[in-house]
């Protein structure tokens, strides 16, 4: 699925370019795969665990009595 | 948290005329980033803000990051006022731009935006040369993380 027309910027930065080396493109495919609406469903399944993980943390370095 | 399609139902029930921008564009085009807001280029004529007014008053909406207790008062005064205001609402983070760099207004954005078909509704959200411009733009640390990965969105889509 695909929007819209291409950047048509030529010029690559230097520290975009270096950043791009470490972007997982397996993670990017896979959303691809997916439907606009199931790409946001699992993005908020994502912020839920995210949270949930931030609960625990918080959880975990509080003092035990 | 964020419930992105309730805040998306509340606006397009309302009828505001919006276009999704920031992180949450970027999931709609395939990012694998996380975002815990929905950011918005909202149109600013008149008609309009009196809508988005109306879409988020029952939602408790209340400037993020301040002071708790700091007189604010989410009406039209308020929206013609300022441009840019950084919520809390009941039902998550919702950021209202009046503009973006790199982008301009709603008036601005909106031809090149995309139409998303999105929990039942539709709405409009950046394309992916409208993000990549925004964060060449933008230009700060986290923006240029998010550039790379939207220039390798629009590698594979290409």
């Amino acid at each position: 699925m695909s929007f819209g027309e291409d950047s048509q910027d030529s010029e690559k930065d230097p520290v975009v370019e270096a950043y791009k080396k470490d972007i997982d493109r397996s993670l990017i495919r896979e959303n691809l795969k997916l439907t606009v609406e199931e790409r946001f469903r699992k993005a908020m399944a994502l912020a839920r665990f995210a949270d949930e993980l931030r609960r625990a943390g918080r959880e975990a370095r509080r003092p035990k009595k | 948290m964020t419930d992105f399609d309730a805040l998306l139902a509340a606006l397009t029930s309302h009828e505001v005329a919006f276009i999704v921008v920031g992180g949450a564009a970027g999931i709609a085009h395939g990012s694998a980033r996380l975002t815990e807001d929905l950011d918005i280029v909202y149109d600013r004529s008149s008609g309009n803000l009196v809508r988005l007014v109306a879409a988020l008053s029952e939602h408790n909406p209340y400037l993020r990051g301040v002071p708790p207790g700091l007189p604010f008062h989410w009406d039209l005064t308020t929206l013609r006022r300022g441009l840019n205001f950084t919520l809390v609402t009941s039902l998550g983070d919702i950021d209202l731009l009046g503009e973006i760099p790199g982008g301009g207004s709603y008036s601005d954005l909106r031809s090149g935006a995309v139409e998303l078909n999105l929990f039942g509704t539709q709405c409009l959200c950046l394309s992916v040369a409208q993000l990549i411009r925004a964060k060449r733009a933008a230009g700060r640390p986290r923006d240029l993380e998010a550039l790379a990965e939207l220039e390798a969105i629009e590698e594979e889509l290409s």
